[in-house]
Order: C-alpha cells, then sequence, then structure tokens
C-alpha cells in the first residue's frame, strides 16, 4: 500500500524471541486490563478497587484460589488440544465438541460397569479412575482423529467439520443426560449421575491430580516440539507442507496424529471439569458453558504458542471470570461481568496477535523512472 | 457441451514467405525499441536492447530460457517498466503504465501461460474487460461482433464451448481473437506453440500467415523452438543472455547458423568428466509415462538405464516433462504406465520415504519451496533429510547436537556463506541454499541421485563448484540422472546425453556422439532419432 | 405445519443473507471463514441500536455498517497485505465472539419491542432475502461487472490483462458480503429470534459458510439449499410434528449438523471433486500480487 513515496506493507516477522513473545504478551494484557477498566467505571467502587477484589478473591481467598485452579487446569487442556494442531497448520476449532466426548466417555465407564450405584465388584476403584481417564482422552482423540481423517484424505475444511461435530456432541449430551437418557441421575433435573465417593479424583493438596497431568504436559510440550523426531516433523509440515513431503514426511498420518494428540487433550479437558473438581463431580445441566469456555483455550493458545507460557495465560483468564462473577454481585452490576472481562481480553490479544506473526514496515518505494526524450531514430 | 472445433478457414491464399522479394508490404518500422535496460535483482534481463519491427512482418524473437525474450515482451506490453531506453510507436514515442494502455494502442499479447478463464465460455472471456461491457452483458451483439470478426481472419470458434474443455491449439486462438477484439494491429505471441501437437503448430502457423498477409497484422513470435522459426517468420532476431546478438532476415539465414548464434560460440568445457568403468546396473526406466498437474501428458513413453559412476543428462528447455521425470523416479507423483526399477527391485509404487532410505536422493529445481523449508534454520533444514535416519532420532528424541555438527560440516566443506547456523534458510542467496541442500543430500551417501537444474541462477563459483561436486559423486560409486537446461553443463558432465522434446527422448546420445550443435538441434526439435537403450 | 413452515422460512433467511453475502465475496476468490463473527457482531449491534433508539430501521443500519467495516478490515488484510485469509477470518471470528459477549452483555435478555409487521405472516426480511437472490444471480451471471468479479475469483491474472481492477473488485465484494453477513445477524436479533444471549448463533455462521460451497456458488441453488437446512432444523426442533415419539428429540437436534458433514464430504470425494471442482472460483482463497 502506497503513501507517498512510502509503501506500508506487513512483512513476516522472521522470528519470534520468546523474550520478544513475552514483552507482547505483557503489554497486551496491560493494555487488556485497562480497557477493561470500562466495565467499573460506574461502580461504586471503581476500577483500581475493583480489580483488586477481583485479584483478591481470584488468588488470594483460598475458595477463591482453588477454583481458579480448576478453571485454569481446564483451560490449558484446551489450549494444548488447540495447540498441537496449530503447529502442523491445522485449526481445531473442535474443542468443546471433544470435550463433551471425554465427559461422556468418562462416564461411560462406571455407567458399563453399573458401578454409578455401589462399588463394582469387577474392577477396583484406582484401576476404574485410570480407565475413566483413558477412555476420556481415546474419546477426544477418536473425535478429532474423525475431523483429520476427513481432511487428510478428502481435504474437508477442518474449520467446518469441526465446528459441526461441536454442535453435534452438544446435543448428544443433552441426550444422555436430560429426559430419561441413560446418564441421568436420580435427580431427574436433566444432569447426569452424581460419581459416587469412590470414583472421584484423588486429590493433592486440595487439588485434583489431573493439575499434576496438566502441568505435566505443559512442561512436556515445550520440550516435545523443541527435542523430539515427532515435533520436529509437525513443525515442518506447519511451514512447508510440500517440502515436507519431499522430505518423505507421510501427508496422510501426520495431520491425523495431531489431531489424535490434540482431541486427547481436549478429552482430558473434559475429564477434568466434570469428574474431578470438587463439587461437581457430574455433568451438570449447565454444561454448556463449560464448553463455550473451551473456546478460550483458542485465544490462550494463540497468545501463548508453547505449553509453558500457557500456564500464567491460563490463570490470568480463569483468576479474572471467576473474580468478575464474585464483583458483578458485589458491585451489583449487570450479569455476564465475567464473559465481559474475557471478550475484552480477547479482542484486545488479537491485534497483538498480528504483531506476533508480522511487523509493520514502512519502506521506500522503488523510484520512478527517469524520462528521456530523444529523436526519432532514423530506420 | 462439444468442444470448440477451432478450425481456421483461410479466404484467400497467402503468398510464399521464402520469395526473394518478401511479403507485399512496405517495409515500414512500425514498432521500435531502443536501448532497452531492465534489472531484476542480481541479473541484468535486457542490456540496451534494440528492436526494429516493420507492419505486416512476422518477427521472430529466438533465445534459450533466460535471455530475456518474455521480459522483453512484456515491456512492449506495458506489464514490465524499462529501467533505461525507448519504444516508439510508427515513429512516435510512447509510454506503457499498465497493459490497458498498449491495449489502447493496437497492441495484443498472448501469453505464454494460458491467461483465460478455464471455467467459462469462449464468449465470456472474449467479452471479459472489453469497453463495451460495463451493464448488462449483451451477449446477442457480441456474438455478431465476434462472429465478423472470425469471418473477416478466417477463424471458426464455438462461441459457446467452455475453455477447459478446447485443446490447446483452440485456446490459443481465443487469445488471439480477444486481442483482435479488442483492436489490435500488433500480436505478440509468447512461446505459442510450446504445448501444442504438431497439427495444432501447422493450423497456428497457417493462421497467423494469413491474419499478417491478408489483413496486415504485424505479429512477434517469441520462441526458442527453430522449426517455427524458419516455417513461419520473414526475419529473426536472436537474444542471448539479454542482449541482442543478430537481427537478420530469415531467408538468409539456416538452422545452423540460428544455433550457433543462440548458444554462443564459446562453449566452456573446461570442467570435463573423467570417463568412469561403469559399475553395476543401478536404475531401469521402463516406458515410463506421467500425467502433468494440468492432467496433460507430460511423460510419453521415456526409457533409460544408469550404471553406477554414471551421469545421465538429460537435456531440453524445462516443459518438456522434466519436472515429472524428477518427480515421478523420486516417488512425488504417481506413473501412468510404465516400471522403474532400482537395483533390479521394482520400486515404482514405493513412497518418497522409502526412496530415501534406498539410497535415492532427489535436488528438486524449487530450492526455497519444496527443498527446503524457509523459516527453518539451517539445522532444521539440514534435519529434512536425516528425520528418518536412526543415528539421528533415538527413542524419538531428534539428535540436534549431532545434527548441528553435520550442518557445520556441511557449512564448512561447502563453503555455505551464513552468518551462523540458526539463521533462517530464507536469508540465505540462492547459491548458498543450493550449496546447503546440495550437501544435505550428499550427506546420505546417497547410490542415486536426481539433480533438478542444479546450478540454475548460481554464479560461476558456485557452479563449478556444484558440478565438481557432481562428478566427485560419480567417482565414488554413485550415479547421477542431471536434468539442466543448461547445455554446456550437460555436454561436460554427462556420459549419456537424452535431449527430451515434448515428453520422449529425441534420442541417447553417448558422449562421443553428441556435440553442441546436435544436441541443441534435438532440444529444439529439429531432428528426432528414434534411438533404443544403450 | 403451517408454523412449522414460516418459521423454516425465517431460519433459511438467515442462513441465505449471510451465505449470499459470502458468495459473492468468494466469487471474487476472497475466503472469509469468520462469517460467524460478522453475523454475531451485526445481530448485536442491530439489537443494542434497536432497543436504544426504538427504531428498527436504525438497527438494520447499525448491522449493515458494522458488517460492512469488519468485512473491509478482513479486506484490507487479505487483499492489500495479502495475509492468510483462513487467519484473518478466525481472528475476526474470535475477536467478534469475545466483543460481542462483553458488549451485549448488559443487553441480555428479550428485545422487549413491538414485533415486526409480517405481511403474509413473513418477516420483510424474507422478501429482501429473496429479492437479494435474485438480484445476485442477475448481477453475477448476466452483467459485464458480474463477468470482472467471476474472472477475479477464476484467474485474476487473466483479469488484470483485460484491463480489470482486480483489487478494487475484491474489496467491493468482500466488503458487500460483510454488510450482508451484519445483515443477517441483525434479522436473527430483530425478527427471528429477538432475544439476546451470548454467542446466540451457536454455529450457524459456519453452517452458512459449509452452504456456499454446497451451493456450487449459485445463489439459486443456495436458496433452495438454505431451505432444505432450516427445514430440517425446524424439524429437529419439533420432531413430534412428522415422526413422533422416534428417537430422543436432542437425537434430532443432531441431524442438521450431521448431514452437513455427510453432504461435505461427498462433494470432497474425487467423483464429485472434478464436477464440484469446476464450480469452485479456481483462486479462491489465494493471494493475488500484480506482477
Amino acid at each position: 500500500m502506497r503513501l507517498g513515496r512510502y509503501t506500508l506493507t506487513l512483512e513476516p516477522r522472521p522470528t519470534l524471541s520468546p523474550l520478544h513473545a513475552v514483552l507482547t504478551a505483557i503489554l497486551a494484557i496491560f493494555v487488556a486490563l485497562a480497557l477493561s477498566s470500562v466495565i467499573f467505571l460506574r461502580s461504586e467502587l471503581g476500577a483500581l478497587s475493583a480489580y483488586r477484589v477481583i485479584f483478591s478473591y481470584a488468588f488470594a481467598n483460598p475458595n477463591g484460589l482453588f477454583t481458579t485452579v480448576h478453571r485454569a487446569i481446564f483451560l490449558l487442556f484446551c489450549t494444548f488440544a488447540f495447540l498441537v494442531p496449530l503447529r502442523a497448520g491445522l485449526w481445531n476449532i473442535g474443542l468443546p465438541g471433544q470435550v463433551y466426548a471425554g465427559a461422556l466417555a468418562a462416564f461411560a465407564v462406571p455407567f458399563a460397569l453399573q458401578a454409578h450405584e455401589a462399588p463394582s465388584p469387577l474392577l477396583p476403584p484406582g484401576l476404574t479412575v485410570l480407565a475413566m481417564v483413558l477412555a476420556a482422552a481415546v474419546a477426544g482423540a477418536a473425535l478429532a482423529a474423525f475431523a483429520g481423517i476427513l481432511w487428510a484424505k478428502l481435504h474437508v475444511n477442518e474449520i467446518l467439520v469441526t465446528m459441526m461435530l461441536n454442535s453435534i456432541l452438544f446435543w448428544f449430551v443433552s441426550y444422555m443426560i436430560k429426559e430419561g437418557g441413560p446418564y441421568m441421575g436420580a435427580t431427574a433435573e436433566g444432569e447426569s449421575f452424581l460419581l459416587p465417593d469412590a470414583l472421584r479424583a484423588p486429590t493433592v493438596l486440595g487439588v485434583p491430580f489431573t493439575a499434576m497431568l496438566a502441568v505435566g504436559a505443559a512442561a512436556l510440550l515445550d520440550l516435545f516440539f523443541a527435542k523430539t523426531t515427532l515435533g520436529y516433523k509437525i513443525r515442518a509440515f506447519g511451514l512447508n507442507p510440500a517440502a515436507s513431503r519431499y522430505a518423505g514426511i507421510n501427508p496422510v498420518t501426520l495431520p491425523v496424529l495431531v489431531f489424535v494428540l490434540g482431541g486427547a487433550f481436549a478429552g482430558l479437558a473434559g475429564y477434568h471439569n466434570f469428574a474431578a473438581i470438587p463439587g461437581l463431580y457430574k455433568i451438570s445441566g449447565n454444561y454448556g458453558y463449560y464448553g463455550d469456555l473451551a473456546f478460550y483455550g483458542i485465544i490462550s493458545g494463540l497468545i501463548a504458542r508453547g505449553g509453558a507460557a500457557a500456564i500464567p495465560v491460563v490463570l490470568l483468564f480463569a483468576g479474572l471470570s471467576l473474580g468478575a462473577r464474585l464483583v458483578q454481585g458485589q458491585l451489583h452490576l449487570p450479569f455476564g461481568v465475567d464473559y465481559a472481562l474475557l471478550g475484552l481480553l480477547m479482542m484486545t490479544f488479537v491485534p497483538f496477535l498480528i504483531l506476533y506473526r508480522f511487523r509493520i514496515a514502512l519502506r521506500l518505494a522503488p523510484k520512478a523512472l527517469p524520462q528521456i526524450s530523444a529523436d526519432v531514430p532514423e530506420a | 457441451m462439444k468442444a470448440g472445433t477451432g478450425r481456421v478457414r483461410r479466404p484467400v491464399p497467402a503468398p510464399a514467405i521464402h520469395s526473394p522479394e518478401g511479403s507485399s508490404i512496405p517495409g515500414e518500422p512500425i514498432l521500435s525499441a531502443r536501448g532497452i535496460t531492465k534489472r531484476f535483482p542480481g541479473v541484468l534481463a535486457l542490456d540496451r536492447v534494440d528492436l526494429d519491427v516493420r507492419a505486416g512482418e512476422i518477427r521472430a524473437v529466438l533465445g534459450q530460457n533466460g535471455a530475456g525474450k518474455t521480459t522483453l515482451m512484456n515491456i512492449l506490453f506495458g506489464l514490465v517498466q524499462p529501467d533505461e531506453g525507448q519504444l516508439y510507436l510508427r515513429g512516435r514515442q510512447v509510454h506503457f503504465r499498465s497493459p490497458h494502455d498498449a491495449l489502447t494502442i493496437g497492441i495484443g499479447m498472448v501469453h505464454q501461460t494460458r491467461k483465460l478463464v478455464a471455467a467459462h465460455t469462449v464468449l465470456e472471456n472474449l467479452v471479459l474487460g472489453n469497453p463495451g461491457a460495463r451493464g448488462f452483458l449483451n451477449l446477442a451483439r457480441a456474438r455478431r461482433e465476434i462472429g465478423e470478426l472470425c469471418q473477416r481472419y478466417g477463424v471458426v470458434l464455438e462461441l459457446g464451448a467452455r475453455v477447459w474443455q478446447l485443446s490447446e491449439g483452440e485456446k490459443q486462438w481465443v487469445e488471439i481473437l480477444k486481442a483482435l477484439y479488442r483492436g489490435a494491429r500488433i500480436l505478440i505471441l509468447d512461446e505459442p506453440t510450446s504445448v501444442l501437437t504438431p497439427p495444432e503448430v501447422k493450423t497456428l502457423l497457417t493462421g497467423l500467415k494469413a491474419l499478417v498477409s491478408d489483413q496486415g497484422v504485424t505479429v512477434l513470435v517469441v520462441t526458442h523452438k527453430l522449426p517455427i522459426v524458419m516455417a513461419v517468420s520473414h526475419a529473426v532476431t536472436v537474444l542471448r543472455s539479454g542482449r541482442v546478438v543478430a537481427s537478420l532476415r530469415t531467408d538468409e539465414a539456416t538452422e545452423q547458423i540460428l544455433v550457433r548464434h543462440m548458444i554462443g560460440k564459446d562453449v566452456s568445457l573446461r570442467l570435463t568428466k573423467a570417463p568412469v568403468e561403469p559399475g553395476r546396473l543401478l536404475l531401469q526406466v521402463e516406458d515410463l509415462s506421467a500425467f502433468s498437474d494440468k492432467g496433460l501428458r507430460a511423460l510419453r513413453g521415456v526409457s533409460f538405464v544408469l550404471r553406477e559412476g554414471e551421469i545421465f543428462g538429460v537435456a531440453g528447455v524445462t516443459g518438456n516433462g522434466q519436472e515429472e521425470l524428477a518427480q515421478v523416479i523420486a516417488g512425488l507423483r504417481p506413473t501412468a504406465a510404465g516400471r522403474i526399477l532400482f537395483d533390479g527391485h521394482d520400486m515404482t509404487l514405493r513412497s518418497p520415504l522409502a526412496r530415501w532410505r534406498l539410497g535415492i536422493g532427489y535436488i528438486p529445481a524449487e530450492r526455497a519451496e519444496v527443498a527446503s523449508i524457509a523459516q527453518f534454520s539451517l539445522v532444521e533444514n539440514t534435519g529434512l533429510n536425516f528425520h528418518f535416519d536412526r543415528a539421528f532420532s533415538t527413542q524419538g528424541f531428534f539428535d540436534y547436537a549431532r545434527l548441528e555438527q553435520l550442518t557445520e560440516r556441511i557449512v564448512d566443506t561447502y563453503d555455505v556463506k551464513a552468518p551462523h547456523l540458526h539463521v533462517q534458510a530464507q536469508n540465505l542467496s540462492g547459491g548458498n541454499l543450493q550449496k546447503l541442500i546440495l550437501g544435505r543430500v550428499l550427506s546420505r551417501k546417497p547410490r542415486l541421485l536426481i539433480a533438478h537444474l542444479p546450478t540454475q541462477g548460481l554464479d560461476v563459483e558456485a557452479t563449478a563448484f556444484v558440478r565438481g561436486t557432481l562428478m566427485e559423486t560419480c567417482s565414488q560409486g554413485a550415479a547421477v540422472l542431471l536434468i539442466s537446461e543448461d547445455l554446456d553443463e550437460i555436454l561436460a558432465l554427462s556420459d549419456w546425453i537424452a535431449p527430451i522434446y515434448e515428453g520422449r527422448f529425441a534420442a541417447i546420445l553417448s558422449r562421443g556422439e553428441a556435440d553442441a550443435e546436435t544436441v541443441g538441434a534435438m532440444m529444439a526439435g529439429l531432428r528426432s532419432e528414434e534411438a533404443g537403450a544403450p | 405445519m403451517l408454523e412449522l413452515l414460516t418459521r423454516s422460512f425465517e431460519a433459511s433467511t438467515i442462513l441465505v443473507l449471510a451465505a449470499l453475502g459470502e458468495l459473492i465475496s468468494q466469487r471474487a476468490g476472497v475466503l472469509n471463514v469468520g462469517l460467524e463473527g460478522l453475523m454475531l457482531f451485526g445481530g448485536t449491534l442491530a439489537f443494542i441500536t434497536a432497543q436504544s433508539t426504538g427504531s428498527y430501521i436504525l438497527g438494520v443500519l447499525a448491522g449493515l455498517a458494522v458488517g460492512g467495516f469488519l468485512g473491509l478490515a478482513h479486506g484490507f488484510f487479505s487483499i492489500t497485505l495479502r495475509g492468510d485469509q483462513v487467519v484473518s477470518g478466525m481472528g475476526l471470528w474470535i475477536l467478534s465472539f469475545g466483543l460481542t459477549t462483553y458488549i451485549g452483555s448488559p443487553y441480555t435478555g428479550p428485545l422487549g419491542m413491538e414485533r415486526i409487521q409480517t405481511p403474509f405472516g413473513l418477516s420483510p426480511f424474507v422478501y429482501l432475502a429473496v429479492i437479494l437472490v435474485a438480484a445476485a444471480w442477475l448481477l453475477v451471471f448476466r452483467t459485464g461487472p458480474g463477468l470482472a468479479i467471476r474472472s477475479s475469483g477464476e484467474n485474476p491474472s487473466a483479469a488484470e490483462v483485460s484491463g480489470i481492477n482486480v483489487a478494487a473488485i475484491r474489496y467491493l465484494c468482500v466488503t458487500f458480503g460483510g454488510m450482508l453477513a451484519g445483515l443477517s445477524g441483525a434479522t436473527y436479533t430483530l425478527s427471528y429470534n429477538p432475544v439476546w444471549n451470548y454467542n446466540f448463533l451457536g454455529g450457524w455462521g459456519f453452517t452458512s459458510l459449509a452452504l456456499v460451497f454446497f451451493s456450487m456458488w449459485n445463489p439459486w441453488i443456495l436458496l433452495a439449499g438454505a431451505s432444505m437446512f432450516a427445514a430440517m432444523w425446524q424439524l429437529s426442533l419439533s420432531p413430534e410434528l412428522v415422526l413422533p415419539g422416534i428417537l430422543s428429540r436432542y437425537i434430532w437436534r443432531t441431524l442438521p449438523f450431521v448431514t452437513t458433514i455427510v453432504i461435505l464430504s461427498i462433494i470432497s470425494t474425487p467423483w464429485f471433486r472434478t464436477r464440484w471442482g469446476l464450480a469452485r472460483p479456481e483462486a479462491l482463497g489465494r493471494p493475488y500480487a500484480k506482477e
């Protein structure tokens, strides 16, 4: 685009140093928080006090902290579910669907073993829990793999397929837990059966063991992409599928594999949210809220771009959404302040994302030709 | 829908082209260029080119790939601006800011790659962009006007046919007619026969002659093919490396003279491959056929064998099936027919990965798009050929340290100029990138190396280095399939030379049998001996 | 039953409007996968404007304006900056998802205005949609500019050498497409279901996108496809009208989405690909650089 003597272009940024990434992220967070203070302008507390209340509840209050951490773990799994296919150049926006699939599969284990009412003689509780975790991962992986296979073999747009699957799974969950569906709980209030004590996720320091899984995955994910051969192949495919094919990377198995990995993470998110968070232990009637929350995994994945970097981001998201809910009640703000905050965060981050990948450059336009006059030459 | 017929009717017989008086049209220059110079990053495409085209003549512009022909035509059509020089139309200086200006003045161009919308009908393509097509399409009137035009120029076209249904020859006529419908009196044709079958070529040439003799249209034909020049042009300008080396009347020229101008007398044979005792039979290609991406037959029954220690040189202008040949042997394109045997085993259906493992190395022509990943570092690029290697990939971990050592060795040995090993590949110059790729592939110690245009765009030093490396590989017992446009290179390095033209080997010549003129002529489609396998 | 039909038409209008805009944009070669975002934004802003000013007209205009603006932004990124069109579209979706959640949350709840007049039982948007389909068909297939649009999407280089300003054409089409998407969202929140809730579309934008692919880029087929999908959707809401007692109503709700996946897969198989592939604008999604 020409601006007088200069041209304005968006050039791909050659390298993104980790320092640069972190600085940009921090700047974006500050801008976002500054902008969102608008929400609290008209309240009695004022923006700064409102933020103090939010953060102190989310991180200082023991109850609040636990809830924040639980939510952060959920978001962390979702982030990975989006990140792995993204590194291969594929958009897995089927996170909610895969979360639901994971939840359904997890609850299918006790259901199948008839263990949801009384302890089952078939499997000791410990193994049952393990089976639940595995089932959740497999279910999420299978659902994502479906989209992956369609893409790899038929080049069906993965965005559309995963989005459709979201809706399909959403209604399937309703079927399972409402109106006489197989999972319907004793209360018949449109939610699933409650997990018996024995099958609840064991906790460590008050936090379910899924936290270890998530944090472990965060650490391993960066290592995975940096150090392993498969991580290398995924990166290569994401940057240049033609060159990858030249190099002998299989153009069908690799995309399916990344979807399997992504889906597995989302499935684990489903297990964690419904079977591991203390106080829930069932697929609640408002499961859709958690499904939509999964979308925030996309934005945190785009900001953090990596495993370890995702942890502070999801903590921030989780804390803000929880604290805002609380503050909303205290400040008599309209419903949905938590959504508002998260939404605003999303909005401010997206332009910064562009700055990750591109830099705006003003370059001198090539000079115009000098006009040389000459006499008409002889033939 | 029926495909177009595309027949050409000549309403009036044309006079002989080679008659001593020439054509019966006054020889006044209608289009002239003086001192045209054009620079692209790193290369001087055109160097003070002068050109005179007389009204009503067919002038051929002849030269090898890279000689500057297309650039010159793009300047004449207003697609590209010259850095220096002027253009004159009927003696008055003109300046084209875009094709629109050229079209308005009456210059039309038919490009090397089809600029037609394949999914639309002939009529829609003809009407596209025409000043008359502003509001509602009056297709009926357009049909009438075009019908008159067809009558006048002696062209027959089915206006309702979809362009993708047409043959290449018919598509060409659509583009020509489109230019004429826009009012072109000067027609530029860039490599018009490169995708035509012999009968279509005949139709085209006859039609061009009729256009010129009966209608007074002036035609500029850009080509590398000698038969075309001899058959249709009144005058020919030969370009070599951006300069005009000759400008003569066709009836004063012979094929030999033109070939010599085109290729140049200074064929440097400084680097020559020492003849090697041929080893075991390594590669056998039997009757190989394949389709191009567009679905056309690109390879038509190619057969040859290659022994250890030999270099087999496939010489030809890009677009005659070389790309497909390289890809089929590398496993990146399926065969339509035929077999490939490596070391006696049929590997026609094996995957690219399997072929790398078998010891086949491939250096594609597209360095930046296929052979390397621009955003990867040098070390990571090396990994492209080693990710499946047990020595580098143990228990799932990629040994980057070892990869780095290897890359360092490659950078040293192959003199790759880069600030450090972790710089991105896209920051390397073409020559250095090619050296890196070469070093990387050769580090696998392949038994068969497919090198497609290995020295294209490289400077003299890098070129000599690459050629030397190829020869050294052979002396260590490997075999090389060299696919190149550079005649010097082919002649200097190859033990066997196969000029490729339109998907077939014109012949398979041994080193002793081949010389520049013979091979050059075969590359241009002049002579075609059906040679059996050696 | 009549109720089912009228609701189907209303629902299909929303799909048709958004998909039609995208169809024109895609015909020119620009792909916008963030259609859902533009619809969300259009609907939200239309809702807020209408409720605040009490005027439906202003609401519709607001929806058109914001849709056009977002379409223009997408165009800038895709055409001038030659960025990846999928990235831009996804970015727009995420942006809109978040921003509308924020902006709209105070307005959660019913519109609270008098329902729009419904001549012959159908809202004016339905008639508007049909008129637009006809107009689009005329424009794209029967006019010079339409030929220029189609050529820009098939072979921009051929269009350029024929004297057409490909960039200008693409900008016009993507902005217009955005406006229609905004209008579609406005139709949803002002007429079809005048209650605001965050993410009120629940994926309909993506369905519209899929419909564009199904329609082979022909406005009439698009209308037919959207109508069928909408009918299926309404049926899935109340299956007891046609097939009482069979399968839980939740399973029925999945029907439209399952069908979409199936059709998407079918048209991607090799046999269909050749036919469908011919209808697809060849240069769709590819940045064009004037040489």
